[in-house]
């Protein structure tokens, strides 16, 4: 792995870290979400940090090139990611949904209330 | 007999051209036939007049914070009408579309508890007699052909909005109704936890309106995702109710 790539991959995690914690500062993002993206940057970081170890695992599965690999295993955890994100959405719309529903129900008989 | 609490759920969208004519007809049918229906509009978050004008003229309506689409909106009728221990509640278009004076009609069979759940439909014998364009008539009929084999009843009318429910179908819709395409999945779903489903044959005023290219894809996309829907019923195992 060259040195330029190398010394890009470290710092695309250590943002990705920065960022991750910043958004988690500004309470932007729980804990709970934030635990994906900054195992992410572990693992680019470990990639950048020790390639040899990252080749020979790859090496080891079969792969003919390590990026082959890293592009795979990104390819099979962004899938991942956004299922889970689509049941998220639909569980939000869901209860938007009831929210919508029960607070306009609750307004008219408040108007019903106020008119007697 | 004595009288059963009956609503006319009534979802509107800028229906601000019509909601009065419907109310009114609703108000000179009771006055007329002596019956006791109760309407309530559900205004899904229109951006007319719809809201001023129910105000204006006291027709008792729900004003949705945010616009849901036909089922949160209709489903929002179905929770008030649980609330209030409704016995019938009944679907109506705000747009003109169904006529009051079939409402009798509908509900008879839930009167006579021969149905849990009563669809006016537009064609009940033959779909070829239907006026429509011809790829609205293969679709509908697909739709049809689909819940016979998911569920071995033929309706005809599948997408008909004008529907009577009782008591015990109003308690299960409030709890749970589906945001898109409600009319075929709940039918659906009711034939296959075994509810009585009848069709009563009523006339609709059709609305106008040429099919454009954006529409015949939307349409496209309707089917698509009805026939999912109606697969994934197929294969869900229900309790039984009966």
């Amino acid at each position: 792995m060259p040195l330029s790539l190398r010394i890009f991959v470290i710092t695309f995690a250590c943002l990705l870290t920065l960022i991750t914690i910043r958004m988690l500062v500004k309470q932007k993002i729980p804990a709970k979400y934030s635990l994906i993206w900054l195992t992410i940057s572990i693992i680019i970081l470990l990639v950048g940090a020790v390639p040899n170890f990252v080749t020979s695992i790859s090496k080891i599965l079969g792969f003919e090139v390590m990026s082959n690999m890293i592009i795979g295993i990104i390819l099979v955890l962004m899938v991942f990611i956004t299922m889970a994100l689509t049941v998220m959405i639909a569980n939000q719309k869901k209860k938007t949904t009831l929210l919508i529903q029960e607070l306009s129900i609750l307004q008219k008989k408040v108007e019903d209330l106020e008119k007697k | 007999m004595e009288k059963k609490k009956i609503l006319l759920i009534i979802p509107a969208y800028n229906e601000e051209e019509n909601i009065l004519n419907t109310y009114q007809s609703i108000i000179n049918y009771n006055k007329k036939n002596k019956t006791n229906y109760d309407c309530i509009v559900i205004n899904d978050g229109s951006t007319d007049h719809t809201s001023q004008i129910c105000h204006e003229n006291h027709i008792p309506v729900i004003d949705l914070v945010h616009n849901l689409g036909i089922g949160g909106a209709v489903q929002t009728g179905y929770k008030y009408a649980y609330e209030n221990h409704y016995e019938i509640a009944v679907q109506l278009d705000g747009d003109g579309q169904h006529d009051v004076n079939y409402v009798q009609k509908i509900i008879e069979p839930i009167l006579s508890n021969e149905s849990d759940m009563v669809i006016g439909s537009r064609f009940i014998e033959q779909i070829d007699t239907f006026q429509s364009t011809r790829a609205r008539r293969v679709g509908i009929r697909m739709i049809s052909n689909l819940i016979k084999l998911v569920t071995g009843k033929r309706i005809m009318d599948t997408t008909s909005g004008f529907r009577a429910v009782n008591k015990e179908i109003i308690s299960l819709f409030q709890e749970s109704y589906p945001l898109e395409y409600p009319e075929p999945l709940t039918t659906t779903e009711l034939l296959k936890r075994k509810y009585k489903v009848k069709e009563v044959s009523v006339e609709m005023n059709e609305r106008e309106g040429g099919v454009s290219s954006i529409r015949r894809w939307k349409s496209i996309y309707y089917m698509v995702n009805v026939i999912l829907s109606l697969m994934i019923i197929g294969l869900r195992r229900y309790p039984k109710c009966r």
